[in-house]
């Protein structure tokens, strides 16, 4: 059938292995791991090479990731030591491939900003924060997003409730603050 | 009965009457634009209340007055409670100096003279003038009054967009003025007389334009609505008010609009006159009334049809447009004026 | 067909509007924010939550000197309902559903891609007739969703007459759809594997009747607005957003079209029957209001022309995949085939297995780029799911459209980018 159709059974697009070779070949033993499912790379780094490799991705031609498409955050309560996931989606508008890198980030720990890379970053970065408790260093704006400003709480942790009510009530005190 | 007794009489009836008449007429104006905007926009209006929902606006009279009247805590009370009426007197003081009959000549009713204005004011011209930029005050005092930015900003908008088109409103009146050689509405209606062709909309097919348009501006409907942009300023110096207050800025917006249709068909479209001398036999007042209606459905029209301009586009038409365009034709008015007469 | 199409555009008016070089744009937000920081002396407006023209509940938080805008806070989340915390406790059938509440403009939009994600993950393969009806719905929902920004942009601009007209015409593409799916807005009609119906009896010739008449609305549309001297005046070189602003801030869809970039996902990533279908990527070059409502138009007559060809090449089969281990059975089944039943049953109370991994699919939705994130550690239900909207974006994007143009351009601008609040909030 389609190309895409033949893409899901596994293969990378050529521009895209050739942006692979690149990105190991400049990093090397930094990257943590790699994995293709479904046609999608991924690499996993580590939360201190995390600037260093998404400069790296959108500055070198051969990757030249110029888009980012999204950044998210996970929480995989059964991974003790480093349960919280960082995801960026980036995209490249020049070869049309796109890239999957996440690290992985203990209760607490933060990450350096990447809205100096792509600025669409910032409110991804608000609601990371806001969900999981990621701190983004750096970030310009560093607020809560989609919940309301007295809102206690990670709600996207696995371990916050689907029902109850937390910080329902209305605060006149933050009147003239927002 | 002595003639001044009569005329006092005649005085205060016309007072009276004109006002409810027009009161009345209003009401329908605004079923009138309700209907009209909901034939522009495929939709059919108003339908409930009275045949063809005719009866709207009185419902919608009632419904204001039982409608909490809301005056925002931190307001400045006595000015936006005044605001209103600032709005809505000036509209109705103009129809003092309108002619929509015949004035002055031979006794026309059981022998005495009835005249058909309700004061032949020498200078009516400048006193409508005065009205209309007396009626910026209540839209300024409204947005400031209401301590609310969106307000503000509609207040501001007003005043600057009023004050610019009322210049080149001025300028395109001072030609009418200068070919009747008076102030007097009555005199300039009394100047056009004979078929439409003696009207002064064809010598000053230019100022009868920027008078329109500047019209627009004052009674401050799309294009140039900016004072109330709904999209923009939700609703401007309207946005606080509530109830029979709200209603009655929109009773006086309609007011004017009736009014100022007068105006301009007094001015450039020979006020009561028949277009034809055969078709004198028709009242005058029967005339000004189609010439009104006419004029409003335009004002409709053109309000259901454009777009709007930006703040700043505006003002230059305001003033790089209308106003040299009408001084322009002041000059050629008076030296045409000059030679000839 | 159109006459408005070879109407001159009114570049006589072009004097009046300068086109401002991408150095002077920079200079002129640079020089609102240094008036702001030097003088402080600003009015500050919160336009919305409760705003006529914010589309829903977005608040942005202007601050002014005089008409001018200074600064611009977007604040979003008054419509976040978490829909990616419920998606965890859900199965993959049961997601579809809150999908088409995200962009409620163009719902079948946000199923489709849902749906082409699980597929991804599942590896699920969609029979030929199942491609093409998802096709046929989605070009349905973009014809939808751009009549429908037509209206509310213009009355924007401040014309409501035309808003009404809009809206009758949306109507005849809502009423193709309640045909289709049984409902208007929310029509949760999409599979995994598949769609859920079949097309209905006379769907056929009542589509090709209101896909033969709305090019030749667009055609009066475009003489309407096209050459509306106000129009253009007000839209012409306002907003402009260049391809790499467009980069920098994931602003895509038609706004990016708008800015020279022929990038639209339904070529470059091809999925459901786009690859079989011939349609041109409606591209322009100004980058400004006006060249969004001219893409759009494009993309409305585009729309038409693949929905005729999906029409005409209709295969015949199933439009459901016979995938007992991922997707429903065809519901008339349900209560006639034992299989079907079993399936139904497995599929209901047990739902979907899918692998474990991780997959991202993005489509081209009406209103830009939607992307779909799905986790899986195996069985029913997502370990985590992401939906990386449109109107998400955009709306962060604002303040740098916004920033240096005038209040009522902001109105404007906004509406040209197209952002709708479910999608923005989630």
């Amino acid at each position: 059938m389609s190309a895409e159709r033949a893409m899901a059974g596994g293969a990378l697009s050529p521009s895209l292995v050739t942006a692979a070779e690149r990105l190991e070949r400049r990093f090397g033993a930094r990257l943590r791991g790699r994995t293709e499912f479904r046609g999608e790379l991924t690499y996993r780094v580590a939360a201190g090479d995390w600037v260093r490799v998404l400069s790296f991705c959108r500055n070198a031609p051969e990757l030249a990731f110029d888009q980012l498409d999204c950044l998210l955050g996970d929480h995989l309560p059964e991974r003790t030591e480093a349960p919280f996931e960082v995801v960026v989606h980036l995209l490249s508008h020049a070869h049309g491939h796109r890239l999957r890198v996440k690290t992985a980030l203990a209760e607490g720990e933060g990450l350096p900003t990447i809205t100096g890379l792509w600025p669409s970053a910032g409110f991804d970065e608000r609601e990371t924060w806001e969900m999981f408790g990621v701190v983004f260093h750096g970030h310009p704006d560093l607020r809560r997003l989609l919940t309301t400003d007295d809102f206690d709480g990670f709600p996207l942790r696995k371990d916050f409730p689907l029902q109850g009510t937390v910080g329902g009530r209305i605060r006149t005190d933050l009147r003239g603050k927002v | 009965m002595s003639d001044p007794i009569a005329q006092l009489i005649f005085l205060i009836v016309k007072a009276i009457l004109l006002p409810v008449l027009i009161v009345l007429f209003v009401a329908f104006v605004i079923y009138f634009e309700r209907k009209f905007a909901g034939f522009f926009q495929a939709r059919v209006g108003p339908t409930y209340l009275g045949p063809w929902g005719s009866l709207q606006s009185f419902g919608d009279i009632f419904k204001l007055m039982s409608k909490e009247d809301v005056t925002p805590a931190r307001a400045d009370k006595p000015v936006f409670k005044l605001a209103p009426y600032i709005a809505f007197i000036p509209a109705f003081l103009v129809m003092a100096v309108l002619p929509f009959g015949p004035v002055g000549g031979e006794p026309n009713l059981f022998g005495y003279r009835f005249d058909y204005v309700i004061a032949n004011f020498d200078a009516g011209l400048v006193l409508f003038l005065a009205m209309c930029a007396l009626g910026v005050y209540g839209v300024v005092l409204a947005g400031w009054s209401s301590n609310s930015n969106y307000s503000l900003l509609g207040g501001l908008r007003a005043g600057a967009q009023m004050i610019s088109y009322e210049l080149a409103m001025g300028f395109s009146v001072v030609g009418v003025m200068l070919m009747a050689g008076s102030m007097s509405l009555v005199d300039i209606v009394d100047r056009q007389a004979g078929n439409f062709w003696d009207w002064y909309f064809i010598p000053q097919i230019v100022g009868a334009v920027i008078f329109f348009i500047a019209s627009i501006a004052e009674l401050n409907r799309t294009p140039f609505d900016l004072a109330e942009a709904e999209q923009e300023l939700v609703a401007g110096h309207l946005t606080e008010y509530s109830g029979m207050r709200w209603g009655m800025f929109y009773f006086a917006e309609y007011v004017n609009l009736v009014v100022v249709s007068a105006i301009v068909s007094t001015l450039y479209l020979g006020g009561w006159r028949a277009p034809l001398e055969v078709l004198d036999f028709i009242p005058g007042p029967i005339w000004l009334f189609l010439k009104i209606c006419v004029l409003i459905f335009l004002y409709m029209w053109i309000r259901w049809t454009i777009f709007r301009y930006r703040y700043n586009q505006l003002m230059s038409i305001g003033w790089k447009v209308l106003l040299p365009l009408s001084i322009a034709n002041l000059a050629v008015t008076a030296v045409v004026v000059s030679l000839v007469g | 067909m159109d006459a408005g199409h070879d109407l001159p555009t009114p570049d006589a008016a072009a004097g009046a509007t300068h086109r401002p070089t991408q150095e002077e744009l920079r200079e002129r937000k640079a020089r609102t924010r240094r008036h702001l920081e030097r003088t402080g002396e600003v009015m500050t407006l919160s336009m919305g939550p409760q705003h006529p023209s914010t589309h829903g509940v977005y608040r942005a938080v202007l601050d002014l000197d005089g008409e001018v805008v200074l600064a611009v806070r977007p604040e979003i989340g008054n419509l976040h309902r978490g829909v990616e915390k419920l998606c965890e406790y859900r199965t993959y059938h049961q997601i579809i559903p809150l999908t088409d509440r995200l962009d409620y403009i163009s719902g079948f939009a946000m199923n489709h891609g849902f749906c082409e994600a699980a597929e991804k993950l599942m590896g699920v393969e969609v029979p030929d007739r199942g491609r093409y009806i998802r096709t046929i719905a989605h070009e349905l929902c973009r014809l939808a969703n751009h009549i429908l920004w037509l209206g509310t942009h213009v009355m924007d601009l401040g014309t409501q007459t035309f808003f009404c007209i809009c809206f009758r015409d949306r109507e005849y593409v809502l009423d193709l759809f309640e045909m289709l799916t049984g409902a208007r807005l929310t029509h949760s009609f999409c599979r995994i594997g598949g769609v859920a119906k079949d097309l209905p009896d006379g769907f056929d010739q009542r589509c090709r009747k209101v896909i033969d008449f709305l090019p030749k609305r667009v055609a009066e549309y475009e003489r309407i607005i096209k050459h509306n001297r106000i129009y253009y005046k007000r839209a012409k070189n306002v907003g402009i957003f260049t391809a790499e602003d467009c980069y920098a801030w994931r602003v895509t869809g038609p706004t990016l079209r708008s800015a020279g970039v022929a990038r639209d996902l339904r070529k470059d990533e091809p999925y459901a029957a786009y690859p079989e279908v011939e349609f041109e990527v409606a591209v322009e070059y100004n980058a400004d209001v006006y060249d969004r409502f001219l893409v759009r138009m494009k993309e409305i007559r585009e729309s038409c022309k693949i929905i005729r060809q999906c029409l005409d090449n209709l295969p015949d089969g199933p439009f459901l995949a016979p995938d007992a281990g991922h997707s429903l059975p065809v519901k008339k089944n349900v209560l006639r085939d034992p299989a079907a039943m079993i399936q139904d049953f497995y599929q209901v109370f047990r739902g979907p297995q899918a692998p474990k991994g991780e997959v991202y699919r993005g489509i081209e939705a009406p209103k830009g780029e939607m992307g779909f994130y799905i986790r899986s550690e195996g069985g029913s239900k997502p370990a985590r799911v992401h939906f990386a909207t449109p109107s998400f974006y955009h709306g962060q994007a604002v303040p740098a459209l916004v920033e240096g143009e005038m209040v009522a351009d902001v109105v404007a601008i906004f509406a040209s980018v197209d952002l709708v609040l479910g999608d923005c909030d989630r």
